[in-house]
């Protein structure tokens, strides 16, 4: 038996489940659900829960216990964590959203048009950091926080990848 | 004399040359692609007659360049070019090529494109032709102070817009005049980068208008007519994501008085073929001429399947120096039809392209759904082209009727290996606001200020944390789920230890 505890909108589930033979016992937030699993491909699976049909794509490229879920038309983003980890994380009054990374990626493959930022500015959160060019789109990247620049390992003119660091920072 | 067009070579890739492939198969006419490294096996050169290699996957190296687009074209014997949009679908001096090396360009006059492609001598042709125009001016952009005095006299919050424009690309909202000369510079460096001309003007930026545009289509013959109005309000960063006809708000009044308005500059500036009348409308319904594309519409589907006319078939025949086959009272807007623009971005991640191999896509089918889709499955989503994948159409008897049918095409499509914008449209479609057909231009920013379009019902948040607990479940115990040649496997594997423990010697 696994017991998790799954946040999704601002809702939680708590969720026990239980392998029998072909299908699973659930129990969520204390009702009884039998799901029937039938993988379409890598990240697609039918499920049957009670009955109901669901076509769900999980996409397996989240890190963690982060997962997005696509159903019904609809983009889902759940973090599903183990129950007693994350009642020792509630005790100790950690909230659960992803931790603030120290270095900002770059989100797109893209051309670098202008560094807005030098080695020591103290940043406002939303201020300008670097500005890029993707598709013909010049596109502003924002401090996620109030931070302090640390490093900035691109330069006006690099031709950036898809998760090249642009900008190192302190939060 | 009309003549007969027996081949066309389609200068572009993606939905549209598909467009176009189709309706020349459907004319018994042959098509014609091109391709880049990058699309070798692209769709639309699995669906074409004929196909020639025009270079690198850059589109400056290869759909951009005139003498490969020719070279193509006269190799193929080609008789007419069909340039979709984008591309080189607005450029003047690609029309100009072509009719000099005796090729037909399916669309206006180059002499047109130049004038309408200019912003500002596009504004002086509409006021000439009496149009309503938006308080604008123009400005000496070396001269910040004299240019910061015309948007003083323009009014607060103004609109900086590249003369060369379209597509959002080198547009700028500026509130207040101390964010005048950033936004100045924005545009202008924008501007230079996307069309290679940095000039700019300002214009007076109307509050929560709806984006209204009139189709027209016009013969050598002098006849002159429009097609009714598609609603484009739904914009996200100036560009289109969903579009409608008819508009929400639209009365039959009004739609004469814009229609004609739309006819009235196509017969100013001579236009020839099929282009669009833009036009801004304020929440009092007062229309402002906004500009006009001299091209095929990204989002024409939702105007063929009101009128029922297939708009590429009249491009060709006007082309063809056909005269138009109907009249203006002969156009008729049946039910409601609607279009969302599926894009392979991530709405989660601000909406930027998501690029990969589709390693599953299906489409929706059934009654009053139409697909215009560049891309099938196992197909690379490249970074070098604008990353929208398909046009997702509905048609019903009604607005209602047409949003229902679009939910459940939705909730149809599946498309795994990329990020898309399926869910965003989802959302929209769910959305009251939307649903009452009170639309803007600013409505998402409105509706949706944290770009957070995942607020989700109990059911299918339920569900979903169901779905996202025995995905973890399952990896980390490795179950696999079960197909049913192993389910019955198992079922074997259970009988025998069943049997084994009723015998039991031990």
């Amino acid at each position: 038996m696994a017991h998790y505890l799954v946040t999704v909108d601002g809702r939680e589930y708590d969720i026990e489940i239980e392998y029998q033979q072909l299908r699973y016992e659930v129990v969520i937030n204390g009702e009884q659900a039998i799901v029937q699993a039938y993988d379409l491909d890598e990240t697609r699976r039918l499920l049957l829960i009670d009955d109901f049909s669901h076509e769900v794509d999980i996409r397996s490229n989240c890190l963690g216990n982060s997962r997005m879920v696509f159903m019904q038309g609809r983009d889902i983003q759940l973090d599903v964590e183990d129950f007693s980890l994350a009642q020792l994380r509630k005790t100790a009054g950690i909230s659960s959203g992803p931790a603030i990374e120290s270095v900002l990626k770059a989100p797109m493959p893209g051309l670098v048009l202008e560094v807005k930022v030098s080695p020591g500015d103290r940043i406002k959160k939303g201020q300008p950091l670097i500005i890029i060019e993707a598709m013909k789109m010049e596109n502003v990247i924002k401090a996620p926080a109030d931070v302090v620049i640390t490093e900035i390992p691109a330069k006006v003119g690099d031709s950036v990848e898809k998760g090249d660091a642009l900008v190192e920072f302190e939060v | 004399m009309s003549q007969k067009i027996k081949k066309i070579l389609i200068a572009n890739r993606g939905e549209i040359a598909i467009r176009i492939v189709r309706a020349c198969r459907d004319l018994k006419i042959k098509s014609v692609a091109v391709f880049s490294d990058t699309d070798r096996t692209a769709f639309h050169v699995r669906l074409a007659d004929q196909a020639y290699h025009i270079g690198p996957s850059p589109s400056s190296e290869s759909y951009l360049v005139h003498d490969k687009i020719i070279d193509a074209a006269k190799r193929s014997g080609a008789d007419a070019i069909h340039p979709g949009y984008g591309f080189l679908a607005e450029n003047a001096a690609f029309a100009q090529r072509c009719e000099d090396e005796g090729i037909i360009f399916i669309g206006p006059k180059p002499e047109t494109i130049t004038l309408l492609g200019d912003k500002l001598q596009a504004r002086e042709a509409a006021m000439k032709a009496g149009l309503p125009v938006v308080p604008g001016a123009t400005i000496e952009q070396d001269d910040l102070a004299s240019a910061a005095a015309e948007a003083e006299k323009v009014g607060y919050p103004i609109l900086i817009k590249a003369a060369a424009g379209g597509g959002g690309k080198g547009m700028r909202v500026v509130e207040t005049p101390d964010e005048f000369a950033e936004g100045l510079q924005r545009a202008s460096s924008e501007a230079k980068n996307a069309f290679g001309d940095g000039r700019v003007f300002i214009e007076r930026y109307l509050k929560r208008p709806r984006h209204i545009e009139i189709q027209i289509l016009c013969d050598r013959h002098g006849h002159y007519l429009h097609l009714g109005e598609r609603e484009c309000s739904i914009q996200r960063r100036h560009q289109k994501v969903i579009e409608e006809a008819p508009s929400p708000v639209m009365t039959p009044e009004l739609r004469e008085r814009m229609g004609a308005a739309a006819v009235s500059i196509a017969r100013q500036t001579g236009y020839i073929g099929a282009g669009t009348c833009e036009f801004m409308v304020s929440r009092d319904l007062e229309f402002f001429f906004l500009e006009v594309n001299t091209r095929l519409q990204v989002e024409h589907p939702v105007t063929e399947l009101v009128t029922g006319l297939d708009l590429v078939r009249e491009q060709i025949a006007i082309a063809e120096d056909r005269p138009l086959s109907f009249r203006q009272e002969d156009v008729v807007m049946k039910g409601h039809a609607i279009e969302c623009r599926i894009y392979a971005e991530d709405p989660q991640n601000g909406f930027v392209p998501s690029t990969g191999r589709l390693t599953n896509y299906r489409i929706p089918a059934g009654p009053g759904v139409r697909v215009d889709s560049g891309v099938v499955t196992s197909n690379e989503i490249p970074i070098y082209y604008d990353p929208m994948i398909a046009k997702l159409c509905t048609w019903g008897q009604n607005r209602e009727e047409a949003i229902d049918r679009m939910k459940r095409a939705l909730r149809e499509y599946r498309v795994s290996g990329v990020e898309t914008t399926i869910g965003f449209h989802q959302t929209i479609m769910d959305n009251v606001k939307f649903t009452a057909g009170d639309l803007s231009t600013s409505f998402l920013a409105e509706e949706y200020p944290d770009n957070d379009y995942t607020r989700i019902n109990d059911y299918l948040a339920r569900s979903a944390a169901i779905a996202a607990a025995l995905d973890k479940f399952s990896r980390e115990r490795k179950i696999a789920s079960l197909t049913d040649q192993e389910a019955s496997k198992w079922k074997v594997v259970h009988r025998k230890a069943h049997l084994r423990g009723m015998g039991g010697t031990d």
